[in-house]
């Protein structure tokens, strides 16, 4: 089923990140995609997460749907402007790639290329704007487009925020869900329990609320993020989990699949799986969470 | 300097509608050369408001005073006994002042007078044209003392595009194409070679894209 029936019929989907590579070789992409074939039901390919160089959202996209695969497609605000956005999403439509997801990006020091002149010509909820737009057949200038590209569109959400934050970022969740945002993806998270209250409190927004199920690769990691990384906590149990661990990547998959089931048994509508590098323990943490 | 240019008054009439009592404050440096926000316009300004107000049966009371600057402390203090008497400030400085009054004076509502445009200079009276964006990395070393950075349309740093035409560019509007006085002024240095010479990637984390940015001088700081 595709992805937008299967969360507007409540069901739970599951999306896999899947990076392109720094290079033209996307073998690895293709074989990533084909070790959960049948068992993802999109995958979502960022657009140069944390402003590293690496081949785009559209063309990682354009490859995975060409073979067969649902795509979720990243658009970015920080490296095009208002031309260079609409000219790709207007060919995403026409490559039949269904769903979009809208992010701000992360500002251009947190990545490979520092001298770089970030655009940011049109903000995230403009962004939304345009393209409730071009579903209605008009580009941001108003001109009318030869045919009309339809979307099943998305964005951000930030689940680590929390007292005033978090009433600004409902604020803005309302705001994008009037922009014509049906779902928002949100940071990693590792505590259920804080979550669980967080889905009810979001519920009459009546956006989709699909959390990030981060897979950890170590004890180490987990901390860093946890001391160091703005807006994702990590309960202590849960490092400690993975420091006793006799297997630590076994017990990193099945921390990410634990977390996966509980997401689909509090009535989540579906998760975004990130392995950051270890893809090819996307079946067993699939497996885990018995998916 | 930095230039700006009046804003329209109906916009300052919707900033003031509401209010009794307002301050508007002009600026002695840049904006009094540019002729946007001086003495004499925030007299201008203050009776076209004053006017418009009585026509429309309103009473607001405005009143005027000019500052040496804006863009620092001392000449913002001057008014700080009597900022409590009104409701809003209207600033006639850049947006620089407006900012910095707004800050100091945390719970007075501070509205910008003039639209900030650019830095640059006088051409001829009633004539200012931009000479700098403030890139934080100047290369006039190398192009003959002509920034491309500000005056070329696309700000390309390695030579004219294919629309420069007859010394002009393609935006139209008589804007001079950058390149060709670069060109020509290298050429009056007997130093059409540095023309040949790659300009390397700019390092535009020293413009904004480094995000907001600050000039720190421990030697003469106190």
């Amino acid at each position: 089923m595709p992805l937008k029936e299967k969360i507007e019929a409540g069901g739970f989907a599951v999306l896999a990140e899947l990076e392109p590579p720094k290079g033209a070789d996307f073998h690895s992409l293709l074989a990533n995609a084909d070790l959960v074939k049948g068992r993802v039901d999109a995958f979502m390919v960022p657009e140069m997460a944390n402003s590293v160089v690496k081949a785009s959202s559209l063309g990682g996209c354009a490859f995975l749907q060409n073979r067969g695969f649902e795509t979720v497609l990243q658009v970015c605000c920080r490296d095009r402007n208002r031309l260079a956005l609409q000219a790709d999403i207007l060919a995403a439509g026409a490559i039949g790639i269904k769903t979009v997801m809208v992010v701000q990006g992360d500002d251009i020091t947190f990545g490979d290329h520092h001298q770089a002149r970030a655009v940011n010509d049109v903000t995230l909820m403009q962004l939304l704007e345009a393209i409730a737009g071009l579903k209605n057949g008009k580009d941001m200038a108003g001109i009318e487009l030869k045919g009309a590209p339809d979307f099943f569109v998305g964005s951000t959400f930030n689940a680590g925020a929390a007292g005033g934050a978090l009433d600004l970022e409902i604020e803005e969740l309302k705001k994008k869900k009037g922009l014509g945002a049906a779902f928002v993806v949100t940071t990693p998270v590792f505590d259920t329990d804080i979550f669980e209250k967080l889905l009810v409190k979001l519920k009459p927004v009546g956006v989709s609320v699909i959390p990030t199920v981060l897979l950890l690769k170590s004890a180490g990691m987990a901390r860093y993020i946890d001391r160091n990384v703005k807006n994702i906590f990590i309960p202590s149990q849960l490092i400690e989990s993975i420091q006793k661990a006799p297997d630590k990547p076994v017990e990193c998959v099945s921390i990410a699949g634990k977390l996966i089931s509980r997401f689909k048994e509090m009535g989540a509508p579906g998760v975004l799986v990130s392995t950051i590098g270890w893809e090819e323990k996307l079946p067993q943490v699939l497996d885990e969470a018995r998916l | 300097m930095i230039v700006a240019d009046r804003k329209p008054i109906e916009e300052i009439i919707e900033y003031i509608k509401d209010r009794d009592k307002v301050l508007i404050v002009g600026c002695n440096e840049c904006v009094t050369v540019c002729e946007a926000g001086g003495k004499k316009e925030v007299g201008v300004l203050a009776s076209a408001l004053r006017m418009y107000f009585m026509n429309q049966g309103k009473e607001i009371k405005i009143d005027e005073v000019t500052l040496e600057r804006q863009c620092d402390h001392e000449y913002l203090e001057e008014i700080r006994n009597i900022v409590d008497q009104y409701q809003a400030i209207v600033s006639l400085a850049c947006g620089v002042g407006v900012q910095f009054m707004s800050e100091k004076y945390f719970k007075t509502q501070v509205y910008p007078g003039v639209n900030t445009c650019f830095m640059g200079v006088t051409e001829e009276r009633g004539v200012w044209s931009e000479r700098c964006q403030g890139c934080g990395q100047c290369i006039l070393a190398t192009t003959g003392g002509i920034c491309p950075v500000s005056r070329c349309a696309k700000r390309l740093l390695n030579g004219p595009c294919g629309g420069s035409s007859k010394g002009m560019c393609e935006i139209g509007g008589e804007v001079p194409c950058a390149w060709q006085i670069i060109i020509d002024k290298l050429t009056a240095l007997g130093r059409l070679d540095d023309y040949e010479k790659l300009a390397p990637l700019k390092d535009w984390s020293k413009e904004r894209a480094g995000g907001p940015r600050k000039v720190v001088r421990e030697d003469v700081r106190q």
